[in-house]
């Protein structure tokens, strides 16, 4: 399985396996000391305005820079750099964010933050689904789809995030009943009806 | 002033190694009065104290994400260790891509473990004699299912009696009930006539000798400071000391087994990793506990003028028919888990259902094309948000942004489920560990390179299992997210990496096959024994901890009948 090991498949279900004791916290980003290693002021700005074109605030929780999502991608970056050994993810994230302003000027004359909010709607749609993407995007794809799962994996292991989905445990239940028989007679009921969800198309990942 | 000359103290029994082997040979020991002195490379640890239980990954570096450190996560309980350990390598022969976790800490790898409890069953210890492949045990399981009530009496096992077949009972706690999307995996298992039993696993859920019921906070591998799930020092270790017969010295690096000029074991130099000094232990009786191929290592490097090759070499076969476990996982996504009413699916640290082996007659008929079965163990559920969460969505999603993606990515929370198999792998002559006689760790011992080959056998399993999990999960109404085909092997793990290795000093009923008689004890070297789960034969899909306690425990009884028949001096 070559570059996916066993251990990662359990990203794809959204959590860390096997979960040693907490000697640091990580830097905090709400008390606005983060100090910034990979992101330069521009694209500073740029990841700010993309994190919240892609998880906004809405009546639920707030946005991903509100949830510290561009310090914890800037820091994500720096780790990566020195776990991997090289810093590919980092070129491409950087490259990604160099396009989308030279795109932007290119098409509306003003760089990506300042542009507006149909000008990124127009760039975002070219780039957002894979599979509608054309030939000459695909690169920009992937960038967006990597940009897109850490700013979906920053936001939600956020606290903010946490409480947003809810994410209910981390604590001592006194007696466990196993599933609530409210939630399982819903998913009987549409084991009856055959209920099929969002109705996404799911794609294998061949590993 | 006379000089004072101190003799060196001697021990009964000197014990290498604290994980699950050496545990329970020191707490039989001490408790039947025997002198125990036990050596453990790492470092004290104590989960009452030191877990990470109910941490959050917000407050961790990187959102708790793995890293070459820490490779199970920043929280996973493994203090010093990993694939890696900083200046104790070891090194793999061309063609080998052999992956060695080891735990350099009180308890070893017990501290973190997944505590699956599955006995081995009847055919598992004849299995020779069943297909003609790799060998058999020289016992069978009716010399062991006492030990196995006894093991799980003291460690604490929940499960259910369900008489299938080659799946042995044994002596449970009560279960705790599946979680929502395990009982949609039992329905689907229902129509593919797969069974799909409540889990078998060291986690209390009864209070037992002093030790409380889990809290389902699903954080075992962190591990607990409640002390309710089994460990070697909660469970083994701790209460042993209690009778003041064992002494526990950490940070002491077993080197060598140092032998006599008549052929029996005199004890065991260390180095002792704080003052770099050599020392040595003395005592009448050495057991190796110290993982299987840490054990290979330990004895393949005590050479002397009796055993030119390794204590207790004479048959050349320590550290041969090295196996571990097959593993394939596929992961799917569940439409009928989308957008539910929240709850806790924490549960305890893993699945509370499972699916035990179950085509023995296909198999014993011929309608399979491989040996050996395997059993699927799975996850998923509203799982703690940590890095990685709500990676690759948009295989699920199609893609997307905005409040949109906000909300559906909301929706597909603890809608994905992983299955996984865990199978039987048959010795082979390709797969073994040496001396590497180039390489030294930073103590100056020479170190390991290892040799390992699957066989046809385990690959088709492993393409077995990608069809059977693929169709489990068709038939819960699910789609496909991860799955593996030929271009990789069908997925199989690289040997070692489920962290079942087991073999390297079989157990046999004649000195000229095996390294060691039928009650663990070496033919060359009647005061050497091994508890750990190096005697091992064969590795049935059964996941070896539970063995190792059962069969280390009926071992440390027959060192204390032996000493007490005088057939061993103490």
């Amino acid at each position: 399985m070559k570059d996916i090991s066993r251990r990662s498949v359990f990203h794809i279900i959204g959590s860390v396996p096997a979960v040693a004791a907490l000697t640091g916290q990580a830097a905090s980003a709400a008390n606005g000391t983060y100090k910034r290693k990979i992101f330069d002021d521009r694209q500073w700005r740029t990841v700010h305005v993309l994190c919240d074109l892609i998880i906004p605030a809405d009546e639920v929780s707030g946005s991903a820079t509100e949830a510290g999502v561009p310090e914890f991608l800037d820091d994500w970056l720096d780790f990566r750099n020195r776990e991997d050994g090289n810093e590919n993810l980092t070129a491409q994230i950087l490259g990604g964010l160099q396009w989308l302003d030279l795109e932007s000027n290119r098409l509306f004359q003003a760089g990506f933050a300042g542009a507006s909010p149909d000008q990124h709607k127009q760039i975002l749609d070219r780039i957002a689904w894979p599979e509608r993407a054309a030939a000459a995007d695909l690169p920009w794809v992937a960038f967006f789809s990597e940009f897109r799962d850490l700013t979906a994996s920053g936001f939600f292991s956020s606290k903010v995030g946490v409480a947003d989905l809810p994410y209910l445990g981390n604590k001592a239940v006194v007696q466990w009943k196993g599933c609530d028989p409210k939630v399982w007679a819903i998913i009987e009921e549409r084991m009856k009806n055959g209920y099929q969800g969002l109705g996404g198309e799911v794609k294998p990942l061949l590993s | 002033m006379p000089q004072v000359q101190s003799k060196p103290k001697t021990y009964d029994v000197v014990i290498v190694g604290s994980g699950a082997g050496g545990g329970v040979a020191a707490h039989v020991l001490a408790l039947s009065g025997a002198k125990v002195c036990m050596l453990e490379a790492g470092d004290w640890y104590d989960c009452t104290k030191q877990s990470g239980m109910f941490q959050w990954p917000y407050n961790a570096p990187h959102r708790a994400a793995r890293s070459k450190a820490k490779p199970f996560g920043y929280f996973d309980a493994t203090l010093v260790g990993g694939w890696q350990v900083p200046g104790e390598p070891y090194t793999n022969a061309p063609g080998t891509d052999w992956r060695w976790w080891r735990a350099r800490m009180l308890g070893g790898r017990t501290n973190h473990y997944g505590r699956i409890s599955l006995r081995m069953g009847p055919y598992d210890f004849k299995s020779q004699s069943r297909d003609g492949k790799g060998f058999d045990w020289p016992i069978d399981y009716q010399d062991l299912a006492p030990y196995y009530d006894k093991a799980e009496e003291l460690i604490g096992v929940f499960g259910t009696n369900e008489g299938l077949e080659n799946t042995p009972d044994g002596k449970f706690q009560p279960p705790p009930a599946p979680r929502g999307y395990e009982r949609v995996l039992k329905i689907a298992c229902d129509k593919l006539e797969i069974p799909c039993i409540p889990s078998r696993m060291a986690i209390l859920t009864q209070p037992l000798n002093n030790r409380p019921a889990c809290h389902y906070c699903a954080q075992c591998g962190r591990a607990c400071s409640a002390n309710a799930n089994f460990n070697s020092p909660g469970v083994h270790i701790f209460p042993a000391m209690k009778t003041g017969n064992l002494e526990v010295r950490t940070g002491a690096m077993a080197r060598e087994v140092v032998a006599g000029p008549d052929g029996l074991a005199r004890g065991v130099a260390y180095i002792d990793r704080k003052t770099r000094r050599d020392e040595a232990v003395y005592a009448k009786i050495v057991v190796l506990a110290a993982s299987c191929c840490e054990t290979a290592r330990i004895m393949l490097n005590s050479k002397s003028g009796m055993f030119p090759n390794g204590i207790a070499n004479s048959t050349g076969l320590v550290g041969r028919y090295l196996m571990d476990t097959v593993g394939s996982p596929v992961a799917g996504h569940l439409p009928l888990l989308e957008d539910l009413p929240p709850q806790n699916e924490d549960g305890v640290g893993g699945m509370h259902m499972y699916m035990p082996w179950w085509l023995y007659k296909e198999q014993k008929a011929g309608k399979l094309p491989f040996a050996r079965g395997y059993h699927i163990e799975l996850g998923g559920g509203r799982r703690q948000p940590a890095a990685g969460a709500f990676g690759g969505s948009d295989r699920i999603l199609g893609g997307g942004y905005g409040l949109d993606l906000k909300r559906n990515l909301r929706k597909i929370y603890g809608a994905n489920i992983y299955l996984d198999g865990r199978g039987e792998m048959i010795p082979n002559e390709d797969s073994y560990c040496e001396i590497d006689p180039d390489t030294v760790d930073q103590w100056g011992i020479p170190v390991l390179r290892f040799h390992f080959k699957w066989s046809q056998d385990e690959i088709l399993q492993a393409r077995h299992m990608q069809e059977t999990f693929q169709q489990i999960i068709e038939a819960a109404g699910g789609k496909v997210l991860y799955k593996s085909g030929p271009e990789d092997n069908w997925g199989i793990a690289n040997g070692g990496e489920i962290i079942h290795e087991v073999g390297a000093t079989k157990m046999g009923d004649n000195p000229k096959t095996s390294v060691l008689n039928p009650y663990c004890q070496a033919w060359d070297c009647k005061n050497l024994f091994i508890t750990d789960a190096a005697p091992f034969v064969t590795n049935a899909d059964k996941n070896p901890t539970l063995t190792i306690t059962a069969l280390g425990w009926r071992t440390s009884e027959y060192i204390a009948d032996q000493v007490k028949k005088r057939n061993l001096a103490v």
